[in-house]
Formats: C-alpha cells, structure tokens, sequence
C-alpha cells in the first residue's frame, strides 16, 4: 500500500507566536518550527499500516527552505522518503492554492491512502482534507480516531461531539485523524541516523505545471486585512465570602447556564 | 571552535526530552520511595536505542559516541530523572567491552548493552582501598584454566537490576599483583550481596559485595590477558566522569527550570519573587556555573570521541569537577528560593540533594580531582 502523509511546519504551539506587521501571515521566523503535532499522529498510523500491510510511506510537505529540518524530524520516526514542494511563490497560499499544490503533488505520488492531521495549529481551518478530496475526486474520511484498511476499502470512526460515526470508503481516500488514534513513537537513534540518507525529492510549481500568479499572496482567493492582539482577560466576577459564597457561586453558575 | 552539536544530536536530545517528560520527577521519586527500580523508562529508553548510543553499530548498538550518550544522560536527569546506571551499564562497561573485550565478549555481551535488555554494573571500590586500584584486595587465584576469585567490595550500585557485574581485582602475574577486569554474573556460587542504606532518593541501590572463592572460566577475563586490564580499566573512567558530569549538569537544570519557574509565579506584595535580586541573582549565579560546566563537558566528549583520551583525562575530571559543584549549588538555590516549599516532597527539588551532594564524593572525589590538577596539570608533587 502506498500512504502520503502531509506534513506541515507550524510555529511551535509551546512558545508565543504572532503574525507578521507587513502582511499579516504567521511569523515563522520568531519562534521555533515544529511538525503540527496532529501530522505525528498521521505519521505514526501510516507506520502502523506499513507495518501491518506493507507498502511504503512517503511525506508530502509544502513549505520553505526550512520546513526541511521538520521532513528529517518525521523521517526519524520511520517513513521511507518524503516530497518537498518549494518556491518562491508559494508563501502567503491561501487554502484553495495550498490545496491546489498539493493535489498537483498527490497526482505525480498515486498513493493508496492519503493521511494528515485534522488540523494544523497555526491555520486552524481543518478544509484541506475536503479540498483535496474534491480535486482529486476521491473520498474524505475526516476526525478520525480509528482506522483500519482492508482490500480496497477503509473504515474509520469518525468523532463527533456525541460520540463517533462508522464510514468507510473505497481508496484511494484522504483521512484526517485526531490526537486520540493512538500515541505517536519517539524517533529511534536508528531512526535519526537513518532519516540523514532518506531521499527527500524537492518539486517546484513548475515541476507540477502551476503558474507562479495562481498561489501565493499573488493567487491567494483571501487575505488578512489586519490584526490585533487579543485584549488582557478582564478580572472577572470576584465572590468575597461573607457566609453565602456557596449560594453566590451556585447563582453565578446558573446565570451563566453551567448548572 | 564550534560549539554547535549536529542536526542528529539535537534530534536525540529532542526525543530523549520528550520521553524523559512523559515520565517526569514524580515517577522517579515514587519508583525510589517504593524501593523499586525505573523499569519501564529503562526498557523505553533501551528499546529507541538511546542507552546504547555508544555501543558500535555492528552489535545492534547506535554507533555515536560518548557525547550523544552524555546528551541522553543529560537530558534524562533534565526532566527530573538521572538513570545512574546509564552511566555504569553503557559508559563504563560498554565502552570497556567494545575496546577491550575479546570476540566472544564482545558477541555476548555488546547486544544486551545495545538494547538496554542487560546491564553489567561496575565494583572497583573496597572498604580499605577506596578506588585505589593498586592497594585492592579483591584477588583472582588461577585454578586450572578456571578463576577463583575473593575479596570484598562497597558502594556498588545496582547490582540486584544487573545480570553481570565488572569486577576489579588482582591477579598474580611476574611475581607481583597487577589490576585485571572479570565479568562475574549477579548470581554467581559465592557471590553474596547485602544492601548499604543510603541517603539518597534513587531508585538505584548501593551494595556491600563478598566474593568468596567465586569460580570463573578463562573468558570471564576481559581481553583474554590480565595485560589488557589497565588499559581497559582507564578506558572505562572517562566516560564515566563524563557521563556522571552530565547527569550531574541535567539535575542541576532541572532544579533550576524548577526554581525559575517558581520563582517567576510565586507572588508576594504583589511582584513576583524573581523580581527581587535577592532570589534573582542566586539564580542567575547557578545558572552561569551550570552553564560552564555544560561548555566542559561538551569539550570533554568531543576530545574524548576524536580519541584524544589524554586531553579527555584533563577535561574529563575539569566537567566532572564542575558540575558536580554546579549541581550542588544549584539544588541547594532552587531549595532556597522556593522557601518552606523546598523542602516538601510534591515540588520536588529537596529528593535530589542525597543525589548531587553524592556527586561531590562519587566515582572520583572533589579532591581527589584536585590532587590531579594540582599534579598533572600544575606541575606539583603528589601529595599522597
């Protein structure tokens, strides 16, 4: 079977991070750069798929020059190579563009299986999966917290609010999953030294037939206009005690629907 | 000079961190206080590969060296769990065997050491000699081809978690007694152990061993030739002083990320305490210290993995000088700062002072380092 895992840079989630005065796109050069913790998730399942069926899995990552260091990082955990889409163009993509570029990149990697993280942290909007699944005309399973393949279909339980829905799908399909699938592995030494030499194929637009003019601040089909910090939490409803703190908290409580 | 450590080896440190934290300071504390051992960060820890960084690849080990070892030594303690025996099993043993183990040895015992799956602890120390290894009494009578080995030993830690212990005793050879190295199984015939209670909150214990007339085959002999011991013997003790440094350097940022934390959050007349010099400057006073003896111990791997083992002697003892003093220094501010609370088990920086205050004293004393400086490195005569 041949997964894709997308793997994306984000500003790590740990630190503060903010966005850019300029253009208002996340700053990626203020904190430290992480792969979005969802996507270790992802990985992790492609590797237990791997294991148990067989097949390789290869990473797919759009990003800049220094998303490299995040592709060895989730090589080192065990993936057999990865896909690195780089150009100049390409910052400032909007979800549209970005999904664009990387259904370009799927195209060229026929995968059985596609997998990724039900969000990233930085942008947060959870449509790339459905996008992808449009462009490329197959199916998205998404919020997965189980997963199992068998002959030419997958099975997920999606999560909900409630509780979980069964559905399954011919592949090739795309599925996102969440942090409750399963516990992603620490890279092994082995795995570190052995990402070093793992072959990372870098693709440009034009390698995948996209004009510069359609992705990027340039393509982007919506833009941030302006930003501001969120303002300091305000201090909030202070209860003194004075022999009815219990009641006051209770009438506070059910004022705000809690109980 | 550069002072950056390679894509790979911030790698290492990253998931060492990341599986160190998921484990964390309260486990290691009740896994101590239970009188239990951190097995299962152990067997983890062993099975990625990271307690055997240094154990050459063609035995299953990593390959690297003595500095990605002092990295996961570090950055274990960092997140509030020193594994002594890494430094005994892996440091000491491992690179004693890979050196200077005959073939058999090496086959039989590198594998184990690789994975974690066995560990060989180290006895040098003997009530009378301390670890001066040409006054030992521990001595190996040759019987046929066998061994026959007796004497007594102390302070050896974790001898009921290993499978094999790295005995230092002496043989008979030209008509006088000279240091030789054996590899004797915990539970050998005449083999008796009796714990040493000590005041230190670890999960490692310490302990009194007797050998009585203990047999051992001609291949227990590491190399084969009691002429391959001394070299062996000196092999083993960089990497411990090492290894010890960095345990010692991660406890100490440990309990400095502890205080500074502490310290930043814990508000009194409403400004942070950190905000007084007081409390601010004994911080940033162990903060400094730790931070040169972390630059030494950096050198000291670094000259120790391009096989300059001379100039790894010197700086070896200088990290392993210098961090045990940062260590301790550094316990004993985080005590301070955080007050009363310091000392409760729950914030969980007073469970590591039988700790660093042991690393003042062991494997090589503070003044015994001195003694070394004073003589090798200044020119002095020796003073005892």
């Amino acid at each position: 079977m041949k997964i894709v895992v997308l793997v994306k840079q984000v500003p790590d989630s740990g630190v503060e991070r903010t966005l850019r005065v300029d253009d208002n796109t996340v700053d990626r050069g203020s904190a430290g750069n992480v792969i979005n913790e969802m996507d270790e998730y992802a990985i992790e399942e492609a590797l237990r798929l791997r294991e148990a069926h067989g097949g390789e899995v290869t990473l797919l990552t759009m990003g800049p020059e220094k998303a490299a260091e995040s592709i060895r990082k989730a090589l080192s955990m065990g993936p057999d190579g990865a896909v690195h889409v780089l150009d100049d163009a390409l910052p400032g993509s909007c979800a549209p563009a970005t999904s664009k570029v990387l259904a370009a990149a799927l195209t060229t990697l026929e995968p059985d299986l596609v997998l990724c993280g039900s969000e990233s942290t930085d942008g947060r909007v959870q449509v790339i999966p459905h996008m992808l699944a449009e462009r490329l005309g197959i199916a998205a399973l998404t919020g997965a917290r189980k997963l199992t393949v068998d002959a030419d279909a997958v099975t997920i339980e999606r999560q909900t609010e409630e509780g979980y829905e069964v559905i399954r799908a011919a592949t090739p399909a795309i599925v996102s999953v969440w942090d409750t699938i399963n516990e992603p592995r620490y890279p092994s030494f082995k795995g570190i030294k052995a990402a070093k030499k793992k072959p990372v194929r870098t693709l440009s637009l034009a390698d995948l037939g996209i004009a510069a003019d359609e992705v990027g601040t340039a393509g982007a089909t919506s833009e941030v206009v302006s930003h501001s910090r969120r303002p300091p939490r305000s201090g909030g409803a202070k209860i003194t005690d004075e022999g009815d703190g219990g009641v006051r908290l209770v009438e506070f409580l059910a004022t705000e629907k809690f109980v | 000079m550069d002072f950056d450590h390679t894509p790979e080896q911030e790698q290492l440190r990253d998931a060492v961190r990341a599986l160190g934290r998921r484990y964390g300071h309260p486990y290691f504390v009740a896994k101590a206080k239970a009188g239990e051992h951190t097995t299962e960060l152990w067997a983890e820890a062993g099975r990625l590969g990271y307690l055997g960084v240094n154990i050459p690849a063609a035995y299953g080990g990593g390959g690297g060296g003595i500095t990605e070892l002092a990295i996961v030594g570090e950055e274990l303690a960092a997140a509030g769990c020193p594994l002594l025996l890494l430094v005994v099993s892996p440091a000491i043993a491992g690179t004693i065997l890979a050196r200077h183990g005959t073939g058999d040895q090496r086959d039989r015992f590198l594998p184990g050491l690789a994975t974690g799956a066995e560990k060989i602890v180290f006895a040098i120390t003997e009530p009378e000699a301390g670890s001066n290894f040409h006054r030992l009494a521990t001595v190996a009578r040759r019987d046929g081809t066998d061994w026959l080995l007796s004497g007594r030993k102390c302070f050896i830690s974790g001898v009921d978690e290993a499978q094999h212990v790295l005995v230092v005793a002496r043989v008979e050879a030209s008509g006088r007694l000279r240091p030789a190295l054996f590899l004797v199984p915990t539970d050998a015939p005449g083999l008796t152990r009796s714990p040493l209670a000590m005041e230190i909150v670890s999960p490692e214990r310490q302990w009194l061993l007797y050998f009585d007339d203990v047999r051992l085959p001609a291949g227990a002999l590491i190399g084969g030739d009691p002429q391959a011991s001394l070299p062996a013997l000196f092999a083993g003790l960089n990497p411990e002083r090492i290894t010890v440094a960095a345990m010692g350097a991660g406890t100490a940022r440990y309990a400095l990320d502890r205080a500074s934390a502490y310290a930043a959050t814990r508000s009194v007349w409403g400004r942070p305490i950190g905000a007084h010099q007081g409390v601010a400057h004994p911080l940033a006073h162990a903060a400094i210290q730790l931070e040169l003896a972390r630059l030494m111990i950096g050198k000291a791997a670094a000259l120790y993995d391009a096989g300059r083992d001379l100039e790894a002697g010197v700086a070896a003892n200088l990290a392993k000088y210098a961090s045990s003093e940062a260590a301790t220094l550094a316990v004993d501010t985080a005590i301070q700062v955080h007050g009363g609370n310091g000392m409760t088990t729950e914030y969980g920086v007073a469970t590591l002072l039988g700790g660093v205050r042991a690393g003042r004293l062991a494997p090589i004393s503070r003044e015994m380092i001195l003694n070394f400086v004073a003589q090798h490195v200044l020119g002095q005569e020796k003073s005892y």
